[in-house]
This record gives structure tokens, sequence and C-alpha cells, in this order.
């Protein structure tokens, strides 16, 4: 039983998991209801919901609020890797004193402050998490455009979109080179365990090198077919902009989006007077 | 269309130019294949025309280079993509969009074309991937991507498009759809192709005229027809005409110009010769005793897939490896064969059944062990050079395992492979054929008793595939039992004893070479094709099968004397 259980984890933290993570989080999720708003409209939402919440003390409008931004990211279908990092994260931040002061018989007014704490750090980091992973790269790329970001900062993000795969299909293929011909420490005993997970911590290290090497290698193509596509032509053209961000509308879905969210906001400010 | 006059390049920093003085003219409407061993140039003619040299690639230029009346030194790399397009050897870096339609479409929105959109999903109609329009990059396979490569070039409508080996890495059925891609352009839309090909019988198939480079100058340029019919001239330069051609000089005695190139003349030519009234059966080596080592029990395998249901790749399979075997597993890219390979070294766990080596399940065994006994070389070498120079790459498993005298057996295997000279560079810096000689010395440092090869003649020239070819008979006395994933059809007659056909992660066929190329169903099911040899040989004695160019040789009298 407990050897299923560690093998399952260890199944878990394969590499082949990650990469599988990471592409459905990059791709898997581009028809939920989130990814179909206009970038635009997802950037605003997140500036209230990433900037707002650090200024509010109230716990029950903390909660509210967290509890929409959670339905949001459940509706974005976020792969389940980042939501275990993103609760990590939080626990790490702060969730930890919540515990300790809880345990050691702290009271409402030690508890309090903690938990606004947290619930503020939940709310802004899971609302980052549903604007950048519930979108596609692609599209954020050009609501960040939009907006005036640079035309280089947009073309790189999306970009990474695409050699995405690529590089991690080339880093797992590296990474079972050094598991064939490299020698890992026996797992045997408590000492094995973790000489052998450092063994690993140092190959995926290592393995970073010839993968720089490699994709500075294919680099050179890409390089040269971005100037045979007229890339740096597109920079300097206003009109080529405009043609771009023509295919960003605001439809329907967009405005029912805003006023949920509109209401939900005001709804809980009412509900945090009441109470 | 294309007008060059006495141009000469040197890269910088190069002692000699790397073109040489070439004056040529290419007409439009013209299909032309560029051959010439590896480094005579080709890559760098290519990329005069499309104005990366001079303007990308800095370098002395001399002499003039005219396309469709402009000079392309007097005007921007933007102003001759509209005229030209390129389709890189490793075209799947070429492919800057993460989706379809997008890049196709890119170019066009990039040079300002009002209906960049609609200009994108032309070029992909034309490319014959229209259905794929909607799909991310990586979804597609490998002949899909390089279609889109050819739609992303296309959709400027360039009227000259020119592709750096476009099939080298495709499957023969892939490899067919890209050039019935290409007949039609220039059939249809009247375009100027130009190919570097180093596959004859493509060019005796598809293009209209050969231009043969040598040591960076241009020897000729002739009608494909003609050009073919040159085999000496051709095989000094590495390059192997047809094998009907071949087979036809050799009957012939280099007594006749006019060879014939494809089957269907083959027919007629060598009708005109007489012929041995028994066919001479191949004499088999004595079949390998049954001594199992490596055994596939109901093994299924299933991907993790990005979006609903993992994707099976391997369904119930079933295989036994006999020691001292020489197994080539065929099939259509995506057939599963590099998953089998991958499950062998245990880089991959069955989600059902088992795998035995030595009756040892290889869930059990710890890799350090499984790696004594089985080794695999990638099909894209650059991903076993793991250290910084191919020395210390060849010495790293067995340094880790302190075996001893390592260092003699490193400089051992550097002077098998011929690397010695080249022991301190770093393996990505290469040529392709160093590169693959490289990957080999990797893989046999441990002595390993089976070697498993994916794709080792892909990309390169038929030199150096030669060349790895004998290696791999040399290895005989370290390697007995050797399997080898492969697309070529050439290799699998030549060296092949066991031939495992896959297709859609099944077993579709598992005997000789006479049970596999004369089982016409298996063949279609899998998409492949039995050497060009085999079909002319059919087409003139349907009762006999030969699978080289020797073994047709002896249907005639001459060679039989």
């Amino acid at each position: 039983m407990k050897e299923k259980l560690s093998e399952s984890i260890f199944d878990k933290i394969s590499i082949d998991y990650i990469r599988n993570q990471v592409l459905k989080n990059a791709y898997g999720n581009d028809d939920t209801v989130i990814a179909r708003l206009d970038p635009r409209v997802l950037l605003i939402w997140y500036c209230f919901f990433g900037i707002v919440p650090w200024f509010l003390d109230n716990v029950v409008l903390l909660i509210c609020l967290f509890l929409f931004v959670a339905a949001a990211a459940y509706k974005a279908k976020i792969a389940p890797l980042v939501m275990f990092v993103f609760c990590l994260g939080v626990f790490s931040q702060t969730g930890y004193l919540l515990i300790v002061s809880l345990f050691f018989g702290g009271n409402a007014e030690t508890i309090v402050p903690v938990l606004i704490m947290t619930l503020k750090v939940a709310i802004v980091s899971m609302a980052s998490i549903t604007v950048f992973s519930g979108l596609d790269p692609d599209r954020l790329a050009n609501g960040l455009l939009w907006f005036g970001c640079p035309e280089r900062l947009s073309f790189s993000i999306s970009f990474a979109y695409r050699i995405l795969p690529i590089l991690m299909e080339e880093f797992q293929n590296i990474l079972l080179s050094y598991r064939m011909r490299g020698k890992a420490p026996k797992k045997k005993g408590i000492s094995g365990k973790i000489k052998y997970l450092i063994y690993q911590v140092k190959v995926i290290i290592q393995a970073f090198y010839p993968l720089l090497l490699n994709t500075a290698k294919r680099s050179r193509t890409t390089v040269e077919a971005l100037e045979l596509k007229g890339y740096r032509y597109a920079a300097s053209n206003k009109e080529v902009k405009r043609m771009k961000l023509s295919s960003l509308k605001i439809v329907k879905h967009d405005f029912a989006f805003i006023a949920i969210s509109v209401v939900w906001v005001f709804g809980s400010i009412g509900m945090s007077v009441t109470i | 269309m294309i007008q060059i006059e006495n141009l000469t390049f040197t890269y910088p920093g190069a002692e000699e130019p790397t073109l040489k003085n070439l004056s040529v003219e290419i007409e439009q409407g013209d299909f032309l294949a560029i051959v010439g061993n590896n480094g005579c140039g080709k890559s760098t003619f290519c990329k005069t025309l499309n104005g990366l040299i001079p303007h990308f690639t800095a370098g002395d230029m001399e002499g003039k280079v005219v396309i469709g009346g402009l000079d392309t030194r007097e005007c921007e790399i933007g102003d001759l993509a509209q005229k030209i397009g390129y389709v890189y050897q490793d075209f799947e870096n070429q492919i800057v969009r993460p989706t379809v339609l997008d890049d196709a479409s890119f170019a066009c929105l990039n040079f300002d074309v009002k209906d960049y959109e609609e200009k994108g999903r032309r070029a992909l109609e034309m490319c014959g991937i229209a259905h794929k329009t909607d799909e991310y990059i990586w979804q597609l396979s490998g002949g899909q991507k390089h279609l889109l490569a050819l739609a992303g070039a296309a959709a400027l409508s360039p009227e000259i498009l020119v592709l750096d080996e476009p099939i080298a890495q495709l499957d023969p059925a892939h490899a067919r759809d890209i050039y019935e891609v290409l007949k039609t352009m220039n059939e249809t839309y009247g375009k100027t192709i130009i190919v570097i090909e180093h596959h004859t019988e493509y060019i005796a198939r598809y293009c209209k005229h050969v231009m043969l480079m040598r040591g960076g100058g241009i020897a000729w340029k002739l009608p494909a027809r003609e050009a073919l019919c040159r085999v000496e001239e051709l095989q000094k330069s590495n390059i192997f005409p047809p094998q009907v051609t071949l087979a036809a000089n050799r009957v012939a005695g280099g007594a006749e110009t006019v060879l014939p190139v494809t089957v269907e003349e083959g027919k007629e030519f060598f009708g005109r010769y007489p012929q041995t009234d028994v066919a001479k059966a191949r004499i088999l080596d004595a079949p390998p005793e049954e001594n199992t080592i490596l055994e596939f029990e109901n093994v299924s395998v299933e991907y993790r897939s990005v979006k609903g249901d993992p994707v099976r790749v391997l369904n119930d399979f079933n295989l036994e490896i006999h020691k001292g075997e020489k197994i080539a597993v065929i099939g259509s890219n995506g057939a599963g064969k590099s998953t089998i390979m991958k499950l062998m070294c245990g880089l991959l766990k069955p989600s059902e059944g088992k795998i035995l080596l030595q009756g040892q399940n290889i869930k059990e065994m710890e890799m350090n062990e499984l790696s004594q006994i089985l080794s695999l070389v990638y099909q894209n070498p650059e991903e076993m050079f793991i250290k910084d120079s191919i020395r210390r790459d060849i010495e790293y498993a067995m340094k880790v395992r302190d075996v001893e005298n390592y260092q003699k057996r490193t400089e051992g295997l550097l002077e098998r492979f011929q690397l010695t000279d080249l022991q301190d560079r770093d393996g990505r810096l290469l040529s392709g054929g160093q590169m693959r000689r490289a990957s080999l010395a990797i893989g046999i440092a441990l002595n390993p008793s089976i070697l498993l090869l994916d794709e080792p003649t892909a990309n390169l020239d038929i030199a150096t595939r030669k060349e790895i070819l004998r290696t791999l008979s040399d290895m005989k006395n370290i390697t007995d039992t050797v399997m080898i994933a492969t697309h070529d059809m050439q290799l699998v007659c030549e060296w092949a004893e066991r031939i495992l056909v896959l297709s859609g992660g099944k077993l579709l066929k598992d005997g000789t070479r006479e049970e596999v190329f004369n089982d016409r169903e298996v063949m279609k099911e899998a998409g492949i094709q039995p050497p060009e040899i085999y079909q002319m040989g059919k087409e003139i004695r349907p009762e006999i099968s030969c699978y080289t160019v020797d073994e047709f040789l002896r249907l005639f009298q001459r060679e039989a004397v």
C-alpha cells in the first residue's frame, strides 16, 4: 500500500506529467467561458481584482470577492498542477500563520488580521491565474498590444506560446539521455532517497545547458524566417497594428461578464455593510 | 525569371569562396532540382535568391542576381519576399505563430495586405491542409507542418518557391503528398519551383530540369531525363540515380546513353536484353537460433492528452525478439515506432501488460542495469549531446560507471567512427553525417547487446548513408541484436532480416522482406512502398522478387556470367 502510494506520487511528479500540465494550461482550455472573453475586458477586470483587494479589510467583503474569483478560476478550467502551486504559494505566504495562530489558541483578534491578509493574497493570485492561464497567451498578447505594450513584448508572448511544446519535448528527451547514460544513486533507505532526489535536481539543472544550445541553433532559421515574413516591416507600420487588433471585438458575452462582476461586487459591498 | 551572372560569395572569415563564379538562368514555370554532395553550396545558392545574402548574412558577394527584373542587391528583402518563397530544411523552426491560419497569413499581415486572412486561407487550400485551419501547430503531423511552412511561403503568392530538402524526414506517403502539391502549384498556378533534393526517384517523376553543383560551381543544368542518365557523374557527386537507371546502366555496360528513369520506361528497355532462365534465389543466412531476449506481453500504452481522453498509441501489442536478429520497424509517421523503442529502454511505462528483458520484467530493473544491455540512438542526434565536446559525451556513460580503461575505450571509439580529429568540438556544430556517427559512438559506448536506432539515415546524403550502413555491419562483433525504425525502404531491403510493419499502434505484419513486400494489402494499409527496383523486377518477371539492384541484375545474362 505504502509502496503503491509512493509510486503514484513519483508518477505524478514525472517530467511527462509536468509537461502535460503545462501544455494543458496553455492550450487545453481555449473553449471555456473565460477564454472566450475579450482580452481587454479581462485585463480591466484583472486591474480591479488585482489591486482593489489590497485596500480592503472587511472580512465579509473579501470572502465574497474570493468566492467570485474562485468561481471564475473554476470556469477557466485551470490545470490541477497550477492550482496546486497556487495553494502552496498562498499557504507559504500567510496561510501557515493562520494555522499556527489557530493551533496556539489564537482568538478572533489574532486570527482576523491574518485571515484578511491570506484572503487578499488569495484573491489577487487567483485573479492572476484566471487571467494569465485561463486566457490563451496569443489573445493576451493582443490585449496587451491594445493597451500600448510594445509590439516586441506581445510577439514574444505568443512566440513563447508557439515554441513551448517543442522546448518541453526537447527538454524531456535530453533528460532521458541523462537517465539512460547517467548513473543514478540507488533509492534504498532515507539517505538513498535524498541522494536520488538531489541527483535528479542536478540533472534537471544540467539539462538546461544542451537545451539552450539546441535552441540557439534552431533560432537561426527562425530569425531568417521572421525577416522573410516581413516582421521587421510590420513593427514600424501602424496600419499593421490596427489590422491585427481589428479582430478584437466586445460582444454580448463580454457585457454579461462585466454585468455579473459589477452586480457581484456591489452585492458584496451591500452585504458587508449590513452584516 | 532568374538570371545570375558571375556570382561569387565568400562567408566572412572563410578562406575559400562558397560560391564560385556562378552563371545560370532559370526560366519561368520551371521545376528545377538542385543536386550536389553535402557542402557544395546548394543552400548558400538558394539564399542568394531571396536576398538573405547579401542583406541579412554578411559576406563578400560579387556578381549579379536578378529576380523577375529586380536586382537583389538593390532591393529590400521585403520586396523579394513577395517574389520568392523559401521553405527551410528545418521547416519546423520557420513556423512562428501558434495556430495554423495565423501562421499562414502572418507574412501577408506584416506586409500590410488588407485581406490577409483570405490570402492565408487560400494558401492553405492550395497546400491541401484547409481542414486544419483552426488547429494549433503542435497538433499537426510532420508532413502537415511541412505543408504549412509551404503555405506560409506561398501566401504572398510569390512566383518562385524554393524548398530545401522537402521530404528528408517524411514517410513515402507524405513525401508523395508534398510533391503532388508542388506539381499542382507548378502546373495549375504556373509557379516556378526549385528544390534541393537527394531522392532521384522523385526528381525523375516530378522535375523538369536538374542542376548539378560541384565545389561551389555549377557543373551543368540539363533536362531531368538527360541529367539522370549521367550515372557516373552523379555518383561522383554522391548522388544516386534512380535504381532503375542504375540497373539499366549496368545491364547495358555503359554502352547506352539514353537510359530509363522510371519503372514505366524500364519495362521497354529491359525487354531488349536477354534474361537468364533461372532466377537465383537469395541465399539466406542460417536463421538465428530461437533465443528470446526480449518479449512484449499484451502491452498497451496511453499518452496523457492535452484535451479529452488519453490517447492509445499501442494496443495489446505482442512481440518476441530473438538474439542476433536484424529487425526493421516500418510504418507511417505516428504508427508507434518510436513508442516501441522507448518502451524497450524503460523510458516509457506500459499502461497494461509487461515487457521482459532476458526473462526479467523491465519495470523491476534499475535504469542503470537496463542501459548496460540496451541502448537507444535518437532520431535527432542533438538531443544526445549533453556535454560540451563529443569526447566527453562518449566517455560520460563509462565514466560515471567507473568502467575500467574508459579513456582507452573512448579513444578506440573515436577512432572507429573517424571522430578523433573532431573530439573537442561540440556535437551540435558538426555536419549531419558527423553528428550521426557521434551519436552512434555514444550509443554503443557501454557495449549494449541490443541496439535501437531511430531513423539512422534520415537527412543524410548517399555517401554518409553508406558509411552508416558500413558502420552497422562493422558493429556486428559488439552488438548482436539491432533494431531500426525507418522510412528508408532501400535500407530495409539491403539490411534487415526481419521486418515489422506497424500501423495505428498495431503489428500489421511480421516477417521477412518476401512476406512483407509481397503482401499487397499490408503495404496499402501501412502506406508503404517497396523500393523502385522491386516494382521494376515485378514488371518484367512477375514471379520473381528482387530487392536490391544487385539481385535485379542477376536476371540478366551479362551480369550473370
